[in-house]
């Protein structure tokens, strides 16, 4: 009898131990025995940074001339963004658009994308305060979600990029989140990947910034490229230098890149290849109107979106920096990034049946732009912008698509400097909130008072 | 009669300093001690620069130097792609498609496959390979006959102990 409870105690012990040491280790230090991850609000997101620096009044205000120069009546407002806002295009002194045969410089807007315009598929933050005035400071605010006041140019971001939060948290690889930017001027190729040592380039984006990937420079240099075969060829290339690698063994950082596995970069490889090809070939698509680069790096964004269907896709316009020196130039920059952004979110819907229906696109300019001009003027004797006073802080935040689900409407419609009504830093929250992983955010890496703007709706 | 006591002082000066100062000379031998000039030793630390990597590759693979316009869009070109390995290999492989490369034969590989390792060691780590090094290569060739000098060019090349020095 005693034998057979002491045999019955010894089995209760050993199941209750057992089942124990499979049961400790998934206690979180939260109390909860599993890690949550909400389910993702949609599969995708688009994020543009929009796109240079851009003044309130000319965008969400609709001003065009009555804001911006003098001696400019009220008649002379309008909408000069119609794929992004509701509101009638301007009437009077055309100089955005294209240019009809015999006319004036701009005379001809451009024809609009979409039929509804974005604000109309999602929600607009009208009022939305920029963190940093300037372009690297204003870009990494809007990618890092800090305010970067300790940031310095020619520097990776100090704090964690989305790209990095997405990938770490969500178990991404590289070709799952892709930058492209417009230019590697201006440290912007630097934004793909921040030097944090808790996150850094080993979860950074892959980066193409296709007007000299894909321009004349990469011509020369890439599209000879031999082709390997992958099993006789690629397969022992890739055995000798993994055995070198392993014989060399470089430390965590030594080497400043993001890293795609043997698989991805035969992708990114064959990618880059069948690009000079279809370049070639003049079957890239464009949109519409592409005479200028950002409209250029939106082409080769869509083809990126196309073949690795990323879970995050970050484009980078800049054109509307010409603004410094012609306010001409900025309209039509303005009227551009418009009208690329359209095409864009026209052909992800219809043309990447994978990602149709299934991705959110989100948009904010970096900075805005300065409430009186500078002293220089232009061709139509229209004075020139820069951006460093208080309204440099006035943007706003778009967004339209998948996660949005069935909410629409207009927020944050009141400027306050002081209690903004949303901030450009939010966004990295939101979109960690779309991925469902917005409680992964490690406290203090958000700028104070940041918060995801689907808790401000 | 002063200037000739003088003209006589100074020939004898020149007489006993003439006669001191002439002594045998002493054949002294210096020998050189054997050391091995290329060693195993793995000791690089520093990341070449984009500009060094395309330079040095280029010279080693066409023995001429990189045209700075070349240069130039190169650097470019390498800024404008997030993997740096990545794109050093796309570079290498328009390198090996372009006339002017200069590789050692195939049978030049086949018929002393561990001559040909040790030379590659050299020509792009600057060291000769450790046992297990060499064993591994020659092992290689013999179990993948189709890899070629390309190949293992092309390897060592966007190796990370090149991208060191």
């Amino acid at each position: 009898m005693t034998r057979k409870i002491k045999r019955k105690q010894f089995i209760k012990k050993a199941a209750a131990l057992t089942a124990g040491s499979v049961v400790l280790p998934y206690i979180l230090p939260s109390g909860r025995l599993f890690a949550t991850t909400p389910d993702p609000k949609s599969e995708f997101v688009v994020y543009v940074l929009f796109a240079g620096g851009v003044r309130q009044q000319e965008a969400v205000l609709q001003g065009y001339l009555h804001t911006s120069q003098d001696n400019f009546d009220s008649s002379f407002a309008g909408n000069i963004m119609p794929n992004l806002l509701k509101g009638d295009l301007p009437t009077k002194k055309i100089a955005f658009g294209t240019t009809s045969p015999g006319g004036t410089i701009g005379d001809t807007p451009i024809p609009k994308i979409l039929n509804t315009p974005l604000e109309e598929q999602g929600v607009l933050f009208k009022e939305v305060r920029a963190v940093n005035p300037g372009h690297y400071g204003g870009l990494n605010s809007l990618l890092t979600g800090n305010s970067s006041v300790a940031q310095g140019l020619k520097v990776r971001p100090n704090f964690p990029t989305i790209f990095e939060y997405a990938r770490k948290h969500l178990g991404l690889k590289a070709t799952e989140t892709w930058f492209i930017g417009n230019t590697i001027t201006n440290s912007y190729n630097l934004l793909n990947g921040s030097e944090h040592p808790d996150y850094g380039l080993a979860y950074g984006a892959n980066f193409f910034a296709p007007t000299i990937t894909f321009g004349s420079q990469g011509q020369e240099v890439l599209s000879n490229a031999k082709v390997y075969h992958p099993q006789d060829e690629l397969a022992p290339m890739y055995k000798m230098k993994n055995f070198l690698d392993n014989a060399f063994r470089v430390k965590q950082g030594q080497i400043a890149s993001i890293k795609n596995t043997d698989e991805e970069k035969n992708q990114i490889k064959e990618f880059v290849r069948n690009t000079f090809q279809k370049k070639a070939a003049g079957q890239i698509a464009f949109p519409p109107v592409s005479d200028n680069g950002d409209m250029v790096t939106l082409a080769y964004a869509a083809e990126v979106l196309k073949e690795f269907k990323p879970k995050i896709l970050v484009v980078n316009m800049t054109a509307v920096d010409v603004c410094h020196g012609n306010f001409s130039s900025y309209l039509r920059a303005l009227h551009r990034a418009d009208h690329g952004v359209g095409w864009l979110w026209n052909y992800i819907q219809t043309q990447i049946p994978e990602m149709a229906g299934k991705t959110t696109i989100m948009l904010s300019p970096e900075c805005g732009r300065n409430t009186n001009p500078n002293p220089i003027q232009d061709e139509n004797d229209w004075f020139s912008y820069d951006h460093s006073d208080r309204n440099t802080s006035r943007v706003f935040t778009l967004m339209a698509g998948a996660a949005m689900g069935s909410t629409r409407g207009t927020f944050s419609d009141t400027w306050d400097f002081s209690n903004p009504g949303a901030f450009t830093t939010d966004n990295v929250l939101t979109i960690a909130d779309i991925m469902g992983i917005k409680d992964k955010i490690p406290p203090g890496f958000m700028y104070p008072g940041a918060r995801s703007l689907f808790d401000r709706i | 009669m002063q200037i000739s006591n003088r003209i006589k002082i100074g020939l004898l000066m020149v007489c006993v300093v003439g006669i001191f100062a002439c002594t045998k000379e002493r054949r002294v031998r210096y020998e050189v001690v054997n050391q091995q000039a290329n060693d195993i030793v793995i000791d690089k630390n520093k990341a070449k620069t984009d500009r060094q990597y395309i330079s040095i590759l280029y010279a080693n693979l066409f023995q001429e130097a990189l045209p700075i316009n070349q240069q130039v869009a190169t650097q470019n070109v390498i800024q404008s792609v997030g993997d740096r390995a990545l794109v050093y290999e796309i570079i290498l492989s328009n390198y090996m498609n372009k006339s002017g490369v200069i590789l050692p034969p195939v049978s030049e590989m086949k018929d002393n496959p561990e001559q040909f390792i040790i030379d590659t060691y050299k020509r792009f780590y600057l060291r000769i390979p450790s046992e297990l090094e060499k064993s591994f290569f020659v092992n290689f060739f013999a179990n993948n006959p189709n890899v070629t000098p390309e190949l293992v060019y092309t390897a060592f090349a966007a190796s990370d102990e090149y991208i060191f020095y």
